[in-house]
Parts: structure tokens; C-alpha cells; sequence
């Protein structure tokens, strides 16, 4: 089905809320579900999978610490990243200042597609930006470089972890740059590549014509919603300041 | 608007504590710019053409009609279904699941394919699906004792009793407006290029100028039905004196809430103009029009018929006020600034108060209309690099102090808590500690999060980054982007905590409403209020730049010759 930019917004913005996490901004998280569903990445189904999960994580603030002069290792102990990556990225900004690029070593996350958004602001920032992941399902590598000034990222994609650094499933790896990432130097090992330009025009085209969505996966993410909704009652109708 | 002039505007306005107390804002009047009146500005400066594209109503005025609206740029339609619905089915309420109208605004054509899919999903409203070319899905129901009394005596011939009009204002009251995508609609952000509608909630104000059109049209069809050749239309100054009504309940208020940056551009802009209209010296020949509009509110002030003691008060105090006021303009002398006057008046009560701001806006076309065009703004809330832990303290000291001197480990200053029913969602207060469903609190309590916050900040190093302060607190970031995005706006955060038991949500509607531009206040409890919209605005057929502020009913000498004329001869 098709449904708008305000409705996909809201209805995950009550999602979230309705699970009364500490941690998470629930503006921010609905962006995310968003603008990934609406470059055609399934936003919607990776927020679901985070649901399933999210009432059971930790609800702790993450442990920062410097690895080494432009690295930061960063503990999620558990937690989804769509929770923490805001907060994250706005204090690595901070310790970028004076260096010309920044390593954020993510540890024990879950969700990692939905750092979608955050890192696409970066680029508008000036900022470049380079993250990469691995998977215990396929695809079982995913690299994401935006350049300065892009407006979509170019994603490639790998089922071939022949030559892949030993990383966990549960870890990302985001390089934040002055100078932009050469592209083809970087993706020559993957299969699959999403072109930037295709992105763009999936999501021109959901703000032109409505967002296209999985039926299944709107009804669940709707369900979610309903979370946040309070059994009606005859005390409670007063509540809304009645008829006169 | 240059920006130097803006900045230098900005210099001179009222403080935010002033400007944002929820009491001011529940005094508020409509102005030059407010929505309504920008849009019958633009569609009589552009020259907008409506006209009646399909008339497919029973002899019972069952079906639907559809109008067709031509700007310079583009073709809509207003496409109206009526349907017959029972008295007790007739419920102002978002709980209802039926109304005696269901419209909707649509971009282009309406295809026989389109026709049936709207009609399919309009008139079902919330539970109906509808394509992005639709701008506007609204309703509306009948006051069946106004409809009815208009109808009867245009069938016999007969003009209606004025006061029967004067009590109600309108033949139809919309119950919900809907625009940027609810329910598969079109979202704003298709109109941002859209010269037409570009500015935020002019769609819904079109859609509902046109929905008045409608209403006069449908009782002189229903009369010429019953009366034939003997009904007549309705007397010209009588049509132009209905307008639209419109139910407004706590679901607006949440709106307010959750788009703090729009409620800050709106105000912000309004102040803007104030404060220019308020730097010109008094001139002679501004006193004898003033006095002519605060006249003209004094009268509109004495025909509100409202239920509410409280606003009878207010309207009663506001009128001696204005009277009084009205004394003293002759002592005005060239020296002086329309600021001075304004000084002068901060004894009169509020709703005196707003209606002389808005009176004096309205005798500066020149300086004024210009700010219409800057109601849209960014709602990013954001913070940047590199700030401090006392930053952040700076800020909330000087513009949250209504937060955080609220002492929140007292019960009274966290008497309600807000959250939606299963009931169509719809937004509610509770009593916390007495019922059900403080566990899915909504987080509309602006105040006691930024004392939370603040409490936060005071315990931290006040050197210590806002960054670092958040990695360790990330539950004060979303309170923490909006404390610091509103801070350093002009206007900022409403002063309202919410969740106090003497908090009047009301306020809060009263604010929108007079921003979109509504008069005629009637209060039906404090969460709950009726207006009217274009009461008092020009017709279709004579839309015209010329403006109107308080309608007021004609008096019966004054009322134009047209009520004898029957509708055969028309």
C-alpha cells in the first residue's frame, strides 16, 4: 500500500513510544524508519525487527572510550543503534575538531541499517562518511560511503568474506572524513552495488507519489503502535471535555 | 522583507514572558495575517474563479457537489458529499463515524475513477483511504436549528430572523480539517513549490471558504425545492454574515505542543509586524478608523452568544474596556507612538488588550501584509558543536524560567497526565494517581522535562561538554534540542505547564484558532470551544481586497434590497 511521509512519521513515532524507552529520541528514530523505507531500503521491516527485541535490551547510556588519537571505541552493550546513534555522532563531532578524520568503532549493537539517516546528515554537514558492517545472514557485508555533499550514499553489498577483517556481527566500524572516500578503490570486493542515483530517485518518487509499503509489515508496525493507546472508558470520555 | 528590518524589529518586541503566557495567548483576536484573511487577500489579488462543476443532489439534498477552483497556476476541486445521518448520530467529537458533510480538496481533475474513489472513502473519513492529489479531507455537520429555520422561511418566501443567525454564525461546523498526509493525503511538503498553497494550512482554509459557499448554496436549493418559484434567496448582507462554524477540542492542543518551532514562527512573525505598526507615530487620521474598528469589536463583543460564564465576563469587562479606551483616544497627540498608547493600555484586560493589537495591525495594510509570507519555518531541533554545560544553564535561566522555578515534586504541578484513548485515538487528561493509563503518558510535559534537565545540568561540570553531558544522560537530549532551538528563538516555548491542575488546555486552542484567523468565541468547557471561520468575509462572487475583522450582524435598515426578490428571478 502507499501511505505518506506524515503518516509513516507518526505512526512510528508512537511506536517507539509506546515501548517508554530512556534512551532514544523518538523524532529522530521515526526519521530514521522513514527516510530509509523511502530510498526503497525497508525501513519499516528493519524497525520491526528492532521491536522484537527493544522492550528486552538494556536501556543504559553507551561507554565511550579513546582507543587511540582519532579512534573511539564505542559499547552499545546490547542496545539498538537507532537509541544511541545521535548522541553518539554529536559527541564524535566534537572530538573531530582539529583532526582531519575520526574512526567510531561500534561494539554490541543491533539495527545498524538504521544509522541510514544520521550518517546521510553528516554529508550535509561536510563531513564524509564511510561505515561498514558485518552479518551473520546475507548480505554478509555491507559498506556505505557518502561523500561530501551527496545526498545518497553509495552502498555495496557481499556474500564473500574471503578477504573481510575479522569483526562480530554485532559491531560497525564508521570513518568520518574531511576529504572524500574513493569509491571504487573500496568497493572492488563487493558484488552488489545499490548506485546512489537509484536512491534518489526512490525517494523522489515517494514524495511524489506516496510511500510504497509492505502490507504485512505496515500492520505490524501499526500494531506496535497501538501500544501507547489507553482502553477507553466511560471516566475516560469525560477526559476529552465531553459535549455541552 | 529585508532582513535588516527584521532584525531591527526584533530588538524592540515584547518579551516572550509576555507574549507566551497562556493567558495572553487565550485572549487572542484574528488579524491582518491571519490565515483566512491572507487567503482571501490572495485569492482576490491573483483573482482566483469558482464555479459550480456538478450539482448531483437528491430533491432531499442527498448526493454530492462538486466546485472547481481556477488560480493562475492551476485547476482544484472541491468535491462535497451529504449524507443523511440521524440526529443522534450527530456527534462533534473525532469519536463520531458520521457527519452530514464529508469534502475533500483536490489537486487537478476529478476522473469518474477519482469521483468513485473519493466516493468510496470521504464520507468514511478516518477509516478511508485516499490518493496523494487529495490536499484537504475534512467534515462538517449541520446546525440543524439554523439549517432548518433558513430553509423553511426561503421556501415560504421570507427572510430569516436575524437573531435566530446571530446566535449560531454559520449553517455548517467542521469537526476536523485534515491535511499533510493523514490518511494517505497529500503531504505538505508536495506543496512547498506549490504557489498556490505553499503556505502552511492554506489548503484547509481554501477548502473551508469553499465548504461556505457550499452551505448558502445548499439551503437555497433546498428551499427552491420546497418553495419553488415563491422561495427567495437569502438576503446578500445575511449570506456574507454566516460563515463557517468550526468544533475544536483537546486534540489541537498536542499540535501545539509537538511543533514548538511553527507556534515560535507564527507568533514571532505577528510580533514582528506588531512592532512595526507600533514604532509609527499617532496620526490624526489613523484615530477616526480605530475608533471605527474598536466600535465595531464592542458590538461584535456584545452579539457573541456563549455559554460560558467566563467568557461572558470577558467579553463584558473587555467591552467597557474598549469604551473607556475608546474616551481617551481624543487625548492622543502626535508625540506619542501607537507603543506608548499600547503602554498606556496594559491596565485594560486581556481580551481588551489583544483586541486593540489587533485593531491597531489592521491600519497598516502596507507595513503588516508583508509578514503573511514568513508563517512557514524549519522544525529542526537541534544543538551544536562545541557547547558547554552552563550554556545550556544560561539559556533555560533566561528563557525557561516557568519551568524551572515550577516546583515539580508538588502534586498540583503534575496534576494531569496526557495521553491518547483506543477511542480513535483521540487525545485525553487524566488525574494521575486516580486513573487509568498514567503508564502511557505522552510526552507533552515541556515544563517538567526541562526542570528535570535543568536539575541534571546543575549536578554536572559546568565546563563539561553538552556532548559528553548527553552521552551520559541521553534521555535529556530530545528536551535538550528543543530547550536550546526555542531558546534562541524570538518567541520561543509557550509558558505552559500542561500537567498543572489549573492548566486550561483552551488556551491553547483559543491561540491556533486566532492564528488561522476564527472569531466568535464560545467556550464549551475548558477543553473544548466553537468559532466561526469567514464570517463576516466576502462573498465568492464579490471577493474583494478589502478586509473585515469582527463581524457583526446588519442591522435590519441597513440590509440590502435583494430578500423580496424570488429565486425565479434570479
Amino acid at each position: 500500500m502507499i501511505v505518506s511521509h506524515n503518516e509513516l512519521m507518526a505512526i512510528t513515532n508512537k511506536a517507539f513510544l509506546g515501548m517508554h524507552r530512556t534512551c532514544g529520541e523518538a523524532d529522530e528514530i521515526a526519521s530514521m524508519v522513514v527516510n530509509l523505507q523511502m530510498v526503497g531500503l525497508n525501513g519499516i521491516r528493519h524497525f520491526n525487527k528492532a521491536t522484537q527485541f527493544l522492550t528486552q535490551e538494556k536501556d543504559c547510556p553507551v561507554s565511550i572510550s579513546q582507543a587511540s588519537v582519532g579512534v573511539l571505541n564505542v559499547d552499545l552493550h546490547g542496545c539498538s543503534l537507532a537509541c544511541h546513534l545521535p548522541v553518539i555522532i554529536d559527541y564524535a563531532i566534537e572530538k573531530m575538531v582539529g583532526k582531519k578524520k575520526l574512526i567510531i568503532k561500534l561494539q554490541h549493537c543491533h539495527n545498524r541499517w538504521l544509522a541510514y539517516s544520521e550518517l546521510v546528515k553528516l554529508a550535509n554537514k561536510g563531513i564524509a562518511c564511510k561505515a561498514q558492517w558485518n552479518n551473520g545472514t546475507a548480505p554478509k557485508r555491507t559498506l556505505y560511503i557518502l561523500n561530501r555533499g551527496q545526498i545518497t550514499p553509495e552502498i555495496f553489498l557481499s556474500n564473500d568474506m574471503s578477504n573481510s577483517a575479522p569483526s562480530s556481527d554485532h559491531d560497525m566500524t564508521i570513518e568520518l572524513s574531511l576529504k572524500d572516500f574513493n569509491v571504487n578503490a573500496l568497493s572492488s570486493d563487493y558484488e552488489t552495488h545499490i548506485d546512489s542515483s537509484d536512491l534518489n530517485n526512490a525517494q523522489d518518487m515517494a514524495w511524489n507519489k506516496g510511500i510504497d509499503v509492505d502490507d504485512a509489515e505496515w500492520a505490524i508496525l501499526k500494531n506496535t503502535a497501538t501500544a501507547i493507546l489507553v482502553e477507553n472508558s466511560e471516566q475516560s470520555q469525560q477526559g476529552a471535555g465531553g459535549l455541552v | 522583507m529585508d532582513i535588516h528590518s527584521s532584525t531591527d524589529t526584533a530588538t524592540h518586541m515584547r518579551d516572550p514572558a509576555v507574549v507566551m503566557a497562556p493567558t495572553r495567548l487565550g485572549a487572542m483576536h484574528q488579524n491582518r495575517i491571519s490565515f483566512v484573511r491572507t487567503l482571501i487577500r490572495k485569492m482576490a489579488q491573483q483573482q482566483w474563479q469558482v464555479s459550480q462543476h456538478e450539482w448531483q443532489l437528491s430533491a432531499q439534498g442527498f448526493g454530492h457537489v462538486i466546485y472547481k477552483l481556477k488560480t493562475e497556476n492551476a485547476e482544484y476541486h472541491l468535491v462535497v458529499f451529504c449524507n443523511d445521518i440521524a440526529d443522534d448520530e450527530r456527534n462533534d467529537r473525532v469519536i463520531a463515524e458520521k457527519w452530514d458533510v464529508t469534502f475533500a480538496l483536490v489537486s487537478g481533475a476529478v476522473s469518474q475513477a477519482l469521483l468513485a474513489q473519493l466516493q468510496a472513502n470521504v464520507p468514511l473519513q478516518e477509516a478511508g483511504r485516499n490518493p496523494n492529489n487529495v490536499l484537504v479531507l475534512a467534515r462538517a455537520n449541520k446546525s440543524v436549528r439554523v439549517f432548518q429555520h433558513l430553509v423553511s422561511k426561503l421556501a415560504q418566501g421570507q427572510q430569516p430572523d436575524t437573531q435566530e443567525l446571530a446566535e449560531v454564525g454559520y449553517i455548517l461546523r467542521t469537526t476536523a480539517v485534515y491535511g499533510n498526509g493523514k490518511f494517505g493525503i497529500a503531504d505538505f511538503k508536495l506543496l512547498e513549490n506549490n504557489s498556490d498553497f505553499s503556505q502552511s494550512f492554506s489548503a484547509q482554509m481554501c477548502a473551508v471558504y469553499l465548504l461556505r459557499q457550499f452551505s448558502l448554496d445548499w439551503v437555497h436549493y433546498l428551499a427552491e425545492q420546497q418553495g419553488g418559484k415563491k422561495s427567495v434567496k437569502l438576503n446578500r448582507d445575511l449570506q456574507r454574515y454566516l460563515g463557517i462554524g468550526n468544533a475544536t477540542g483537546l486534540g489541537m492542543a498536542p499540535y501545539l505542543i509537538n511543533h514548538p518551532s511553527i507556534v515560535d514562527q507564527w507568533m514571532s512573525s505577528r510580533e514582528a509586524a506588531l512592532t512595526t505598526v507600533l514604532s509609527n507615530n499617532i496620526t490624526a487620521d489613523k484615530i477616526e478608523p480605530l475608533q471605527t474598528l474598536l466600535e465595531k469589536a464592542i458590538s461584535h463583543l456584545q452579539q457573541v452568544v456563549t455559554i460560558n460564564t467566563d467568557q461572558q465576563a470577558f467579553n463584558a469587562t473587555a467591552r467597557a474596556d474598549l469604551n473607556t479606551l475608546i474616551g481617551k483616544l481624543a487625548e492622543l497627540n502626535a508625540k506619542q507612538t501607537w507603543a506608548d498608547l499600547v503602554t498606556q493600555s496594559t491596565s485594560l484586560s486581556l481580551e481588551g488588550q489583544e483586541i486593540l493589537l489587533s485593531c491597531l495591525m489592521e491600519l497598516y495594510p502596507e507595513q503588516v501584509d508583508q509578514f503573511q509570507n514568513i508563517m512557514n519555518c524549519d522544525e529542526t531541533l537541534s544543538l551544536p558543536s562545541g557547547k558547554k554545560v552552563q550554556d545550556l544553564i544560561a539559556i533555560l535561566e533566561s528563557r525557561y524560567q516557568w519551568a524551572i522555578a515550577t516546583d515539580f515534586t508538588k502534586a498540583e504541578n503534575n496534576y494531569w497526565f496526557w495521553y491518547r484513548s483506543q477511542e480513535k485515538e483521540e487525545p485525553r487528561l487524566g488525574i494521575r494517581g486516580e486513573e487509568a493509563g498514567e503508564d502511557k503518558e505522552l510526552p507533552l510535559d515541556v515544563g517538567r522535562q526541562t526542570y528535570h534537565l535543568y536539575q541534571a545540568l546543575l549536578h554536572s561540570p559546568a565546563r563539561t561538554s553538552l556532548a559528553e553531558f548527553l552521552i551520559q544522560h541521553p534521555q535529556f537530549r530530545s528536551i535538550a534540542r528543543r530547550a536550546w532551538t526555542l531558546g534562541h528563538k524570538q518567541m520561543g516555548d509557550i509558558q505552559m505547564n500542561v500537567l498543572h491542575k489549573d492548566a486550561l488546555p483552551i488556551h491553547l486552542l483559543r491561540c491556533k484558532l486566532a492564528v488561522f484567523g476564527a472569531t466568535k468565541f464560545d467556550p464549551r468547557s475548558n477543553l473544548w470551544v466553537r468559532v466561526t471561520f469567514f464570517q463576516g468575509a466576502p462573498l465568492l462572487d464579490e471577493i474583494h481586497d478589502g478586509e473585515w475583522l469582527f463581524p457583526i450582524l446588519p442591522e435590519k435598515n441597513t440590509l440590502s434590497a435583494t430578500s423580496n426578490i424570488s429565486q425565479g428571478e434570479l
